[in-house]
């Protein structure tokens, strides 16, 4: 036992875990920037510590498990997260328009399914290879496991999970042999399914969102009002940012949800473009990494594992930079590792976690 | 597939080459989005952030929400009900106050209000709080707002504001139609019908303006400006125009709403003020010409918030004016009620209309009296003249030949002891009982007398006003059960207009068009013959039908012996009269009830009289609408929360 310790700790993976407690470190310093108003720690930033701290310690529990033995837990896994969505459906109350809380708003099932969702894709496709996938036949099983949690989140009405999840269970598409021609065909399933979604299922203020990308001046007071908000505290960062807690836009609360959706805008204007740019490479060397584990563990299901996490980090980010810079939809996206939120922090830091695991038992055997 | 066995070290990779090859395409796609990232947040932040940035640092933006005007609400001939008007305002924001107690100085002398209130009011609010304005006026008189708008510059975090504030031409004129107005409740804002509405919102909280609120919403715009250390504007960033309202147009009569309205004022009818209510049908579609429940409430006062004072005073005094008699009041229809009687006799062939009864002022049923109105008696009579003179023993014995099942048969079909489904919400069902429901409810056996009580619209009977509006109409209009319908047409702030609903027949009378002829000819006679009982509701030269009714409020015993004027207000009965004309073609239904009016002839026959008068004369040119004067400014703190429970403290009695 020793022994093995020893060994996985000269393979500790030094790289993920100094990047993520860099990346949580400046999310924290944003979130007192974006929650200020005495002098005093606020109650928000005390939460995000505690879940810190929780995330942390969950984060070496799974670390401490050879990440082999999750692929045997992978289906009752699922089951459970989809148990939970259920009972979200069943005993959640709806807030804001959505249903996604469970336990007085402590646990939002939906986070920890998308990660259920990747330990279960990645077993799949450690035993049915994706490259010999060549049909969309044979994307059947795969879809289904995929369907199932995501039309779940989508009977909570959380749009914006839903499309989450479903783009994370894409990320394996890549891996797939099926020709061109068929992707066409499926472009026009998905442009006629997307066209009836947005007849009969997206409220009035969800299809206002989506117009809002196209044209924010539509209305700069509901929904666009929060990019247009954004592009200007952002544009007001300039090239050094207008300092910590300075920011005139951030001070002001013109952002709604500033340290939530919009931490990212917080951090634009307070420390600028370089600033900016620093953090965002600290994700890209972050999402590099995590492919070259990938690349480097020692079986198809460490590798289809490592994709997945990427993609749970790799999509929200997308997804909320692209808001945040106005290119994307206003959908409520958090940040992942960066945002105030405690379920999103800690199944962020479990995920790299199990990155982590697969990085470190890649030359054990 | 088994644990890939053995290996050493990374030439063991379990990883097959081609996966190798599509890790390099995600890396390759994920470096894109960061590339694109990094251009958007360089053109954002270095190019066009050092005009922005600069501005950033010495002024600050600001976004003014541009409120939409609610739409207007307008009568059938296009004239004003409710529209908007701008309210002008005053906000302080602590953080660019520059000398507080000049200000407050000054604004209190202009405002006429005190300094050392107004400088609690703003406090010594601390961080984010400071930028957080405080709202000292909603609603300045003009003289006010010219006052402080011109000595705007030497105040600094002193700021002014036009909304549009909803503004109630006729004050209480059809206050029951339009509903009023109020600022969004929270339980209101979690509901998802409400996703798209801010808390400060102001929303239609009754009648017609809670229910086409989507219609009347419009969309609130927006500018964003920036400003510099005073306030001033300085730039329009951006602009979007709020979109208005739709216009609603309502099949009210607004003369008619208005006579009606005033027949309850004490110079038209004499006396004291009435309470009570009046419901005007077209029977050839079911248009509302007139719906008036009075005492009403002025809709203006909900505007900028109500005090608890007023609310109380509107809820809970006794006249009650928030609740809206016509729909929700259950009042026993009395005689008004022998006309479905009478009906139900001729169809069920009980009764033919020549068959006589000798009445000699009072009915003996087992060791019980029974008593008719008039105690002389009315000797012999026949349907006609029973009806004519309202003969309650003609009734009696109608009744007990009818048994209670099939009156409440016949009753169900006028729609009696049903909810007409108007679009003001708020309705009540009435009741028509039956042997069921009696032992349902009461737990008891139906008695025979209770019959002979429910023959003349007594004992558990209860009805609106609205109720009785449809079944008249029914009989007017050879017998279509019409639901009555307020909205005429709606205009969409873009011009398209969109016509309200259509005529839309509920059902058929179960009664035969000969039948209702017979009872119309008797209708007509109540109020033209010598003998009947609505003369009060003759007009020169018209033909008209109608019908009057006394609800007893309490047991007759109770108040036996005295003169009306002796009687305590609360023990008087309650008048009805319903009517129609004319009679060749009927094209207008008249309900008219008084609350502890005494008798139906000559409590609500002025009424019905003033009514149709007002209808008959050729249309005389319209008076100017009365010219804008705002009202005092409210300031209240919060509005309660109207706690709709308009049911009414139904009187049954037992004879």
């Amino acid at each position: 036992m020793f022994e093995i310790d020893r060994r996985l700790l000269q393979n500790f993976d030094w790289t993920v875990l100094l990047l993520v407690i860099t990346i949580v470190g400046v999310g924290i310093i944003n979130l007192a920037s974006a929650t200020h108003i005495d002098d005093e720690l606020t109650g928000e930033v005390r939460r995000q510590l505690v879940s810190v701290g929780i995330g942390g310690a969950a984060m070496l529990f799974v670390l401490a498990i050879d990440y082999r033995h999750y692929e045997r837990f992978a289906t009752p896994a699922l089951l459970v997260c989809i148990a939970l969505l259920v009972a979200t459906l069943v005993f959640a109350p709806v807030t804001r328009g959505s249903q996604s809380w469970l336990f007085g708003g402590r646990l939002q099932p939906s986070e920890l399914a998308k990660l259920g969702l990747v330990v279960a894709l990645a077993r799949y496709f450690h035993r049915n290879p994706p490259s010999e996938i060549r049909r969309l036949r044979d994307l059947a099983r795969p879809g289904l496991i995929a369907v199932i949690p995501v039309g779940l989140i989508v009977m909570q009405r959380d749009m914006g999970v839903a499309l989450l999840t479903l783009l994370i269970a894409s990320t394996y598409l890549a891996f797939t042999r099926i020709p061109w021609r068929a992707w066409v065909g499926v472009s026009f399933v998905g442009i006629a399914v997307l066209i009836s979604l947005w007849m009969f299922v997206l409220q009035p203020y969800q299809q206002r969102r989506i117009l809002d990308v196209i044209d924010p001046g539509r209305d700069p007071l509901s929904s666009g009002y929060q990019a247009i908000q954004s592009r200007i505290a952002i544009g007001s960062g300039g090239l050094l940012g207008t300092g910590y807690r300075a920011g005139t836009q951030t001070q002001l609360r013109f952002l709604p949800t500033q340290h939530t959706d919009f931490a990212f805008s917080v951090l634009a204007e307070e420390w600028g473009f370089v600033g900016s740019c620093v953090v965002l490479s600290l994700y890209l060397v972050l999402l590099l990494w995590g492919l070259r584990v990938a690349r480097n563990s020692k079986d198809g299901f460490g590798a289809m594992l490592a994709v997945g996490l990427v993609g749970t980090i790799f999509w929200p980010l997308a997804l909320n930079i692209g808001m945040v810079l106005g290119i994307a939809p206003v959908i409520g996206v958090p940040l992942p590792l960066f945002s105030y939120g405690g379920s999103a922090l800690v199944t962020s830091l479990v995920g790299l976690g199990l990155l982590m695991n697969v990085s470190m038992r890649r030359y054990v055997f | 597939m088994p644990v890939e066995e053995a290996g050493v070290g990374r030439l063991a990779t379990g990883v097959d080459p081609s996966i190798v090859s599509r890790l390099v395409f995600i890396a390759a796609f994920i470096v894109l989005i960061f590339a694109i990232f990094g251009v958007r947040l360089f053109q954002l932040q270095v190019i066009q952030g050092e005009d922005l940035g600069n501005r950033a640092r010495r002024n600050s933006v600001r976004t003014v929400h541009l409120e939409a005007p609610r739409g207007d609400i307008v009568d059938r001939f296009g004239r004003e009900l409710a529209t908007t008007r701008p309210a002008f305002g005053v906000t302080i924001m602590p953080a660019e106050l520059r000398e507080r107690e000049k200000t407050f100085a000054a604004l209190a002398n202009l405002l006429d209000l005190d300094a050392g209130e107004l400088a609690e009011r703003v406090g010594f609010p601390k961080g984010r709080r400071r930028f957080q304005s405080v709202r000292i006026a909603k609603d300045l008189p003009y003289d006010s707002r010219t006052r402080v708008e011109s000595h705007l510059y030497a105040l600094p975090g002193v700021f002014t504001d036009v909304s549009p504030r909803r503004y109630y031409v006729g004050g209480s004129l059809a206050a029951h139609v339009l509903g009023y107005t109020g600022e969004i409740q929270v339980a209101q804002l979690q509901k998802r019908s409400f996703a798209d509405y801010r808390s400060g919102d102001i929303v239609g909280q009754s009648g017609v303006e809670k229910r086409f609120e989507s219609v009347l919403r419009g969309r609130a715009g927006g500018r964003n400006v920036v400003v510099d250390v005073a306030g001033r504007v300085d730039e329009v960033l951006d602009e979007v125009e709020a979109t208005p309202g739709g216009t609603l147009v309502l099949t009210i009569d607004r003369d008619l709403q208005r006579v009606a309205e005033e027949a309850f004022l004490p110079d038209v009818i004499g006396g004291e003020e009435k309470r009570g209510a009046v419901v005007v049908l077209d029977p050839r579609n079911g248009d509302i010409l007139a719906l008036v429940s009075h005492p009403a409430f002025d809709p203006n006062s909900f505007a900028g918030g109500i005090d608890t004072a007023t609310w109380k005073l509107l809820t809970e005094s006794e006249g009650r004016p928030i609740q809206n008699r016509a729909l929700a009041g259950q009042y026993p229809p009395g005689s008004t009620y022998k006309v479905f009687v009478a009906a139900a006799g001729l169809e069920e062939g009980a009764i033919h209309p020549d068959d006589r009864v000798f009445c000699p002022g009072s009915f003996k049923l087992g060791r019980r009296t029974y008593r008719c109105w008039k105690r002389g008696g009315h000797g012999s009579v026949n349907l006609h003249e029973a009806l004519a003179r309202s003969c309650d023993v003609y009734f009696y014995q109608l009744g007990l030949k009818l048994g209670i099942d099939r009156m409440a048969f016949f009753s169900n079909g006028f729609y009696l002891g049903r909810r007409t489904g108007i679009a003001l919400g708020n309705e009540s069902a009435g009741l028509i009982p039956t042997r069921a429901w009696k032992e349902r409810h009461v737990g008891e056996v139906w008695l025979k007398g209770e019959t002979v009580s429910a023959s003349i619209g007594q004992g558990f009977n209860l009805t609106t006003p609205m109720q009785l509006a449809v079944a008249y109409a029914a009989i007017a209009n050879g017998g279509t059960i019409l639901r009555p319908r307020i909205l005429l047409r709606q205009t969409g702030p873009d011009g398209v207009v969109e016509q309200g609903p259509g005529r839309e027949a509920l059902g058929k009378v179960p009664v035969s068009p000969e039948n209702l002829a017979i009872i119309t000819r008797a209708l007509e006679a109540v109020v033209n013959e010598a003998g009947g009982t609505g003369a009060r509701a003759r007009i020169p030269g018209i033909r008209v039908a109608g019908k009057t009714g006394t609800a007893q409020v309490v047991h007759v015993k109770e108040t036996d012996g005295l003169e009306d004027e002796e009687i305590p207000f609360k023990y008087r009965d309650h008048g009805w009269f319903a009517a129609f004309a004319p009679v060749e073609a009927p094209e207008i239904v008249v309900i008219a009830l008084a609350e502890h009016g005494g008798h139906g002839g000559s409590a609500a026959g002025p009424i019905v009289n003033a009514v149709l008068s007002r209808y008959f004369k050729s249309s005389m040119p319209e008076a100017p609408p009365k010219s804008y004067e705002p009202p005092e400014p409210l300031e209240s703190p919060a509005m309660p929360e109207p706690t709709e429970s308009p049911e009414e403290a139904a009187q049954v009695v037992r004879n």
